[in-house]
């Protein structure tokens, strides 16, 4: 529970998972993961690969054969017998690493369209949504709902993978390595849009990455994970307070963070947890000034 | 949760590091053809259990968990069964009239149909374990090194040997990697609401059919991937090719395949 009563969107406790469990192929993905999101939260799940980031993902939506008392979702066990794991998968929207391994239609609209469908939703509202996934993606409704999914590019793909999970409405908004493959520009406007879904909807944002730069512009809070484990969860900034540990790991730190490491040469007691140039530019004026 | 890895295993290497790893990889192709000729000469079910404490110790010496190769062959033993269960039904030999157990229209059980439908069992099953063994226990390079030399006395006759080999390699190597990207293809989807883990086994088989179109696109992008890979590291056949590491058969592994041919051919003549 939470200071206010209300239980976390999602909660690991305990969780581990081994792949083909029981064979000669087994592999310990997650060992002993433990964390709560709360509602409205954006979460940035930062680890090199390896780390069992895609597994916890997984685990949220109950893709894996998930142990009882593991994962829960507003409080109740998803491995519980009768839970109804449709309804779940209706809550938290997930985009996967590859796009196209989540498409299921061959035309952009009836891709967007499955989801909604499936749910019961009427044809009207099913269409409103379409439409308002799709604008919102920057792929305008009358031009690309008859598009074939596969002739599009690469970004585009993306975009409609995104598109379908939005036009569920879920709660919970997860995306695995969002920014990949994507030019410079392509990962602005998606930042921007994520940015505006998560004030406009009041979603709950979980962004997975091996880059701690993606998700410092995206996330509030890390949880940081190695081989299966968690070794540091907190606010994003007091995370950054460590970032020697973090060098450590393979991961990708914030371009602001990795000067204010090398300017400790100069300055021992240079902070880290700067999360913008603007916020290195003004700690560095700051001491130069001052000396 | 579709869990296609645990129950096809197919294709798969186990480096378990036993003895029946080490044996020398043409003696493993050899003994296994002198497997396959006799489990079309066997035809008694004294033949085949004289064949089974064989199996049972090439299966303890191999270190690989039996649990684990009987969960890996479900599909394989389900679809067996479904099959000799029509071979019993529609057995078309003649069968004296006491012969029969039971019988409706042109469908009946019979002795003599149980019988063949055993002994066909037994030998697909036979047929079935021996190839997987191959597989679960030689690596793929030696399992193309042993194919490229035994049949190497072919490229002489202008058949092209090492491309032959390596084809067959890559498609039983693609295995394990489709089932795999199956299973991705249909968590991804499950997500977004393909219940591949409910309903009956008819709903679940069409629902199956929806991952075709994007295997088939992702088999082909593999296979163009591929390619270039070898195309760009000038892979050229086997024309000049010398190796590293030749293979050499020793006495252990020549008094291996002695033991298979003799214990073979005793089950054949008892």
């Amino acid at each position: 529970m939470t200071s206010d009563g209300v239980p976390p969107i999602l909660e690991l406790r305990g969780f581990r998972y081994t792949y083909l469990e029981g064979t000669p192929r087994a592999v310990e993905a997650v060992r002993d993961v433990s964390f709560r999101i709360n509602p409205g939260e954006r979460v940035g799940i930062v680890g090199p690969t390896q780390s069992g980031k895609s597994t916890v993902v997984d685990a949220f939506a109950h893709l894996l054969r998930v142990k009882p008392g593991q994962v829960f979702y507003e409080g109740h066990d998803v491995a519980a017998p009768g839970y109804d794991r449709q309804a779940l998968r209706r809550r938290v929207g997930i985009v996967f690493q590859r796009p196209e391994s989540q498409i299921i239609e061959d035309v952009v609209g009836a891709d967007v369209a499955f989801g909604p469908t499936a749910a019961g939703l009427s044809a009207a509202e099913t269409r409103e949504r379409v439409e308002e996934s799709l604008n919102t993606l920057g792929l305008p409704y009358p031009e690309y709902r008859l598009r074939y999914v596969h002739a599009l590019s690469g970004g585009q793909r993306r975009r409609v993978a995104i598109a379908g999970v939005l036009a569920m409405h879920t709660p919970v908004l997860v995306l695995d390595e969002p920014m990949a493959g994507l030019d410079p520009r392509g990962r602005r406007e998606l930042l921007e849009l994520l940015m505006r879904l998560q004030k406009d909807r009041d979603l709950t944002l979980i962004v997975c990455s091996a880059s701690l730069t993606d998700a410092s512009l995206l996330c509030e809070r890390f949880v940081v994970l190695d081989r299966g484990s968690v070794v540091a969860d907190g606010p994003a900034r007091e995370v950054l307070r460590e970032p020697d540990r973090l060098a450590k790991l393979d991961i990708t730190l914030p371009e602001p963070v990795i000067a204010a490491r090398e300017l400790r040469k100069a300055f021992p007691d240079f902070p880290t947890e700067l999360l913008t140039e603007e916020e290195l530019e003004a700690e560095l004026v700051a001491r130069l000034g001052a000396s | 949760m579709l869990e296609l890895q645990r129950n096809v295993i197919f294709g798969q290497y186990i480096d378990a590091g036993s003895f029946v790893h080490r044996v020398d990889a043409r003696i493993k192709i050899v003994a296994t053809v002198v497997f396959i000729v006799a489990s079309f000469l066997i035809d008694s079910f004294l033949g085949f259990a004289v064949v089974l404490p064989l199996l049972i110790l090439i299966q303890v010496v191999s270190k690989i968990s039996l649990g684990y190769v009987l969960r890996g062959s479900r599909f394989f033993l389900a679809f067996l069964i479904f099959i000799l269960a029509f071979q019993v039904l529609f057995y078309p030999g003649d069968v004296p009239e006491s012969g029969y157990l039971w019988r409706w229209g042109f469908l009946s059980v019979s002795n003599e149909g149980l019988y063949t439908a055993g002994i066909l069992g037994l030998r697909v099953i036979f047929l079935y374990y021996v190839t997987t063994m191959l597989m679960l226990a030689t690596s793929l390079v030696d399992l193309t090194n042993g194919l490229e030399q035994i049949f190497g006395p072919l490229q002489r006759l202008r058949v092209p040997v090492n491309e032959l080999v390596l084809v067959f390699v890559i498609a039983i190597k693609f295995v394990p990697i489709f089932i795999e990207e199956v299973e991705r293809l249909a968590r991804a989807q499950t997500a977004r609401g393909v219940p591949f883990d409910e309903g009956g086994p008819i709903t679940r088989a069409r629902r199956i059919g929806r991952l075709l179109v994007p295997i088939f696109i992702s088999g082909f992008a593999r296979a163009d991937t591929l390619t270039t890979a070898m195309n760009t590291r000038s892979y050229r056949g086997g024309r000049g090719r010398t190796k590293l590491r030749w293979m050499k058969a020793g006495v252990a592994d020549w008094a291996v395949l002695a033991l298979i041919t003799a214990w073979m051919v005793a089950a054949w003549l008892v």
